[in-house]
C-alpha cells in the first residue's frame, strides 16, 4: 500500500488501480489509475466508450472490486471487502444517479426514494419521513405519491437524486445524468447538481458533454484506461480558464497516495483550496 | 430488511401481474382441492359403510369356512360346513362362552297388526346371545327353540302403527311359507350388531336359529355357513379362536369333513375384519390421493417456471436494490417469500374449494356421512407452502447472485 489515505480529507481514493478483464486474451479496463476525491468536490469524468469510465464508477460505487490496487470510499478499503461488505457500503456512503433513472416501477417515488433505507433496516415511519424531506428537497413535495410513469423525466431524475442522497452518502456517483433529458430540464438536474454541490456533497459525474463537465471543479480524461490528463477549474483569479494538469503529474500524485502535495505547482495549489472550500 | 417490509413487497409483486399470479396459484388451487376432495369423499364414504362398530361384539369371533383363496368381506366364499353339534363342541371349549350359527332368511314380506310390508333383508336367525341383554330396550332376548322375534327400533318404525312387544309377527319365507313369531323384545338402537349383518344401521329382526333354521333343514342336516363365537373375554378372544379352530381342523369336526373340498376357515374378531376394510379403504385413498398430489407437483413447476420468468424479467430492478444496498439475502428473502405467497394463496383457496367440491359431491353421491379431516386441511395448506417455497428456491437463488453491473444494464 502506498499510504494511508486521508481520510478526513478524502471521499473517495483510487491507488493505482487495475482492471483486467480475461476476454481470450486480458483487457485492462483500467490500467494503473490513481485518483482522489476531495470532500465536497465536484469531478467529472470524460472519455470516449471503452476508456474505463463505466469500469471507474463502478469501483467508485463498490459494485466491483480491482484486479490490483486499492479503493478507498470514505476511508475503508473496498478492494479487500467481501460481497457483503461491499454491499453495505454501497448502501450507506454511495448514492447512485444513473442515465436511465432507474427507478422501481411500482414503487411510487416516496418509497422509490425509501428504498436505500429499507435495506439498512430503518422503520417504516422513519423512512417515510426522511424520504418526504429529500423529495422535499428537490423539488418534488407534491409527487411523493406518483408513481415513476406519472412523472416527467426530469421529476424522475430527481427522484432518483433524492434517492441517492436519502443516506447522506459519502459521494454522489451520476452517470450521464442529463443524457436522457432535454437540454432545459438537463440544465435544471445540472442546476440541482450545483446547489448540491454548494451544500457540501462531493459528486462524481460521469459525461461526454464538455459544457456538462465543466460546472465541476475538475475534469478528469480517461483514455484507454488510464488517466490522460487532468483540467482545474477556474477560480476567480483565474477569469474562467480550465487548466490542464499533466498526465505525470497525476500519476504522480497517485503513487504518492495523496493529492495535491507532491509537486508543488499552481494547480496542485488550487485543487487543495478547492477541498478547503468544500469542507 | 424487516420481515414485513418484505412481504408488503412480495405481495405488491404478486399484485402487479394479476393474471399470471392468479394462473400461477391455480396449480395448487387444484392440487390442493383434489387431495382434499378426495379424502373427504374417502372418509366420509368409509364412515358411511363402516359406520360404528358396536363396542358390545368386541368379544365376539365371526367364523365362516372359504376356499383358501376366496377373498372380499367378512363371510365372503362362505361355504355350509358346520353343525349344530360342532357348535356345542366349541361352546364347551374353555374360552368360549357360547357359539352359535348365524343365518340370514329371505323373506318376502313380514306383517304385524294387519299390515304387510315387503322386505327382502334384515331377518337373521342367530343365538340367543347375538343380542346382548342390556341391549335390549323393551322386553327381553328370544328363547332358543321358542318360535319369538326381537325387533331393532327401524323394523319397529315399517309398520305404520308401531309394534310392540307381545305383538304377533308373520314372515313370508320362499318355499317354506309363512312363519310366525311372537315379538318379545325390541333394542335400543338400530346400529349393525356384526360384521355379518353389514355395516349399515337398517331394519333387523332377530329369530333363533332353532326353530327357524333348523325346521326347514331337520336339525340333523343343519349346516350354518356363518357362525358366531363368543369369548368369555375380550382378552380371550385369541384364546377362543385358537380353540376353536383346533376343533374345527380335528377329525372330530363335522365341518373338517365335509365333501371333500378343501376349505380354509376364516376365524376373526369385528375389529380385525374392520381393520382389513380399513387397509383396504386407506390403499384406495392412498392412492388417489398420490394421482391428485400429482397435480400438485404440476401445480409447484408451474409456480418455479413463473418464478424464474418474473426473475429474469425484473432483472433491472435487482440491480437497482442491488445498487441502493441490497444484500443477497435480501432479495433471497423477497422472491422466496413471493413464491411462498402464490403458494399459500393457493393452498388457502385450494382448501375452499376442496371443502365445496367435497361437500358437493359427497351430496351428489348420496353420502349420509360428511366426515372432513381437517388435519389434511393443515397438511395441504403446510405443502402448498413447501411447495412454494421449494419452487421459489432456485429462481430466488439465481436472483441473489445477480451481478449489479450487469443487472444495472439488462435491457
Amino acid at each position: 500500500m502506498d499510504g494511508e489515505p486521508d481520510t478526513g480529507r478524502v471521499a473517495v481514493e483510487l491507488v493505482d488501480v487495475r482492471k483486467t478483464y480475461q476476454l481470450g486474451e486480458p483487457v485492462h479496463a483500467l490500467d494503473g489509475v490513481s485518483l482522489a476525491v476531495p470532500r465536497g468536490s465536484f469531478t467529472a469524468v470524460m472519455g470516449p466508450s471503452g476508456s474505463g469510465k463505466s469500469t471507474l464508477m463502478n469501483l467508485v460505487g463498490c459494485l466491483d472490486t480491482p484486479t490490483t490496487g486499492e479503493v478507498f470510499v470514505d476511508g475503508e478499503n473496498v478492494a479487500v471487502m467481501t460481497d457483503r461488505e461491499r454491499t453495505r457500503i454501497r448502501g450507506r456512503k454511495v448514492g447512485f444517479v444513473f442515465q436511465t433513472f432507474n427507478l422501481m416501477p411500482r414503487l411510487t417515488a416516496l418509497e422509490n426514494v425509501a428504498l436505500p433505507l429499507v435495506f439498512r433496516g430503518i422503520d417504516h415511519d422513519e423512512r417515510r419521513t426522511r424520504a418526504a424531506e429529500i423529495l422535499d428537497r428537490v423539488g418534488l413535495g407534491d409527487r411523493l405519491e406518483h408513481a415513476p410513469n406519472e412523472l416527467s423525466g426530469g421529476q424522475r431524475q430527481r427522484v432518483a437524486i433524492a434517492r441517492a442522497l436519502v443516506n447522506d452518502p459519502a459521494i454522489l456517483l451520476a452517470d450521464e445524468p442529463t443524457g436522457n433529458l432535454d437540454s432545459e430540464t438537463g440544465a435544471n438536474i445540472l442546476a440541482l447538481f450545483d446547489e448540491l454541490h454548494a451544500e457540501g456533497n462531493t459528486i462524481v459525474m460521469v459525461t461526454h458533454e464538455r459544457h456538462v463537465a465543466e460546472r465541476a471543479e475538475r475534469i478528469v480524461h480517461l483514455l484507454d484506461g488510464e488517466i490522460e490528463r487532468v483540467e482545474e477549474g477556474p477560480d476567480e483569479d483565474s477569469g474562467g480558464a480550465w487548466a490542464t494538469n499533466g498526465d505525470d503529474a497525476v500519476a504522480a500524485n497517485g503513487d504518492d497516495g495523496s493529492i495535491a502535495n507532491d509537486d508543488g505547482s499552481t494547480t496542485n495549489g488550487d485543487d487543495a483550496e478547492v477541498e478547503g472550500d468544500g469542507e | 430488511m424487516k420481515a414485513r417490509t418484505s412481504v408488503t413487497m412480495a405481495w405488491r409483486a404478486i399484485r402487479s401481474h394479476k393474471l399470471r399470479s392468479a394462473l400461477t396459484t391455480l396449480g395448487v388451487v387444484i392440487g390442493v382441492a383434489a387431495v382434499l376432495t378426495f379424502v373427504i369423499l374417502g372418509a366420509s364414504l368409509q364412515a358411511d359403510v363402516i359406520g360404528d362398530v358396536s363396542p358390545d361384539d368386541r368379544r365376539n369371533v365371526y367364523g365362516w369356512a372359504a376356499p383358501p383363496n376366496s377373498s372380499g368381506g367378512p363371510g365372503a366364499g362362505a361355504q355350509p360346513v358346520f353343525t349344530p353339534r360342532d357348535l356345542r363342541n366349541v361352546e364347551n371349549e374353555s374360552a368360549v362362552a357360547a357359539a352359535y350359527g348365524f343365518q340370514p332368511i329371505p323373506t318376502q314380506t313380514i306383517s304385524a297388526k294387519g299390515e304387510t310390508v315387503p322386505r327382502g333383508s334384515g331377518v337373521f336367525a342367530t343365538g340367543r346371545e347375538y343380542v346382548n341383554a342390556e341391549d335390549v330396550a323393551e322386553g327381553r332376548r328370544f328363547r332358543t327353540g321358542e318360535r319369538e322375534a326381537v325387533l331393532n327400533p327401524t323394523a319397529v318404525a315399517l309398520f305404520s302403527e308401531n309394534v310392540s312387544v307381545g305383538d304377533e309377527l308373520r314372515l313370508r319365507v320362499p318355499v317354506v311359507g309363512e312363519v310366525n313369531a311372537t315379538v318379545v323384545g325390541i333394542t335400543e338402537d338400530s346400529e349393525s350388531r356384526s360384521p355379518f349383518e353389514g355395516f349399515n344401521p337398517g331394519p333387523r329382526v332377530y329369530l333363533p336359529t332353532d326353530p327357524y333354521v333348523t325346521d326347514v333343514t331337520q336339525s340333523d342336516r343343519t349346516r350354518f355357513s356363518l357362525i358366531v363365537i363368543e369369548a368369555t373375554s375380550e382378552a380371550r378372544t385369541g384364546d377362543a379362536t385358537r380353540q376353536a379352530r383346533a376343533y374345527l381342523n380335528s377329525s372330530a369336526s363335522d365341518a373338517a369333513d365335509f365333501g371333500n373340498e378343501n376349505l380354509e376357515f376364516r376365524l376373526q374378531t369385528s375389529v380385525e375384519l374392520l381393520d382389513q376394510f380399513q387397509d383396504l379403504f386407506s390403499t384406495l385413498q392412498n392412492f388417489v390421493v398420490g394421482v391428485a398430489g400429482i397435480s400438485l407437483l404440476v401445480g409447484s413447476i408451474g409456480i418455479a417456471n413463473i418464478m424464474l420468468v418474473s426473475v429474469t424479467e425484473r432483472t433491472r430492478e435487482i440491480g437497482i436494490m442491488k445498487a441502493v444496498g441490497a444484500q443477497r439475502r435480501d432479495v433471497l428473502q423477497l422472491f422466496i417469500l413471493e413464491a411462498m405467497v402464490l403458494g399459500l394463496v393457493g393452498a388457502l383457496l385450494g382448501v375452499v374449494v376442496g371443502l365445496a367440491a367435497g361437500y358437493g359431491v359427497a351430496q351428489f353421491v348420496g353420502l349420509q356421512s360428511l366426515v372432513v379431516p381437517w388435519e389434511w386441511g393443515a397438511i395441504a395448506v403446510v405443502v402448498g407452502i413447501a411447495v412454494g417455497v421449494l419452487a421459489g428456491l432456485y429462481p430466488a437463488y439465481n436472483a441473489a447472485k445477480t451481478d449489479p453491473i450487469d443487472a444495472l444494464r439488462y435491457e
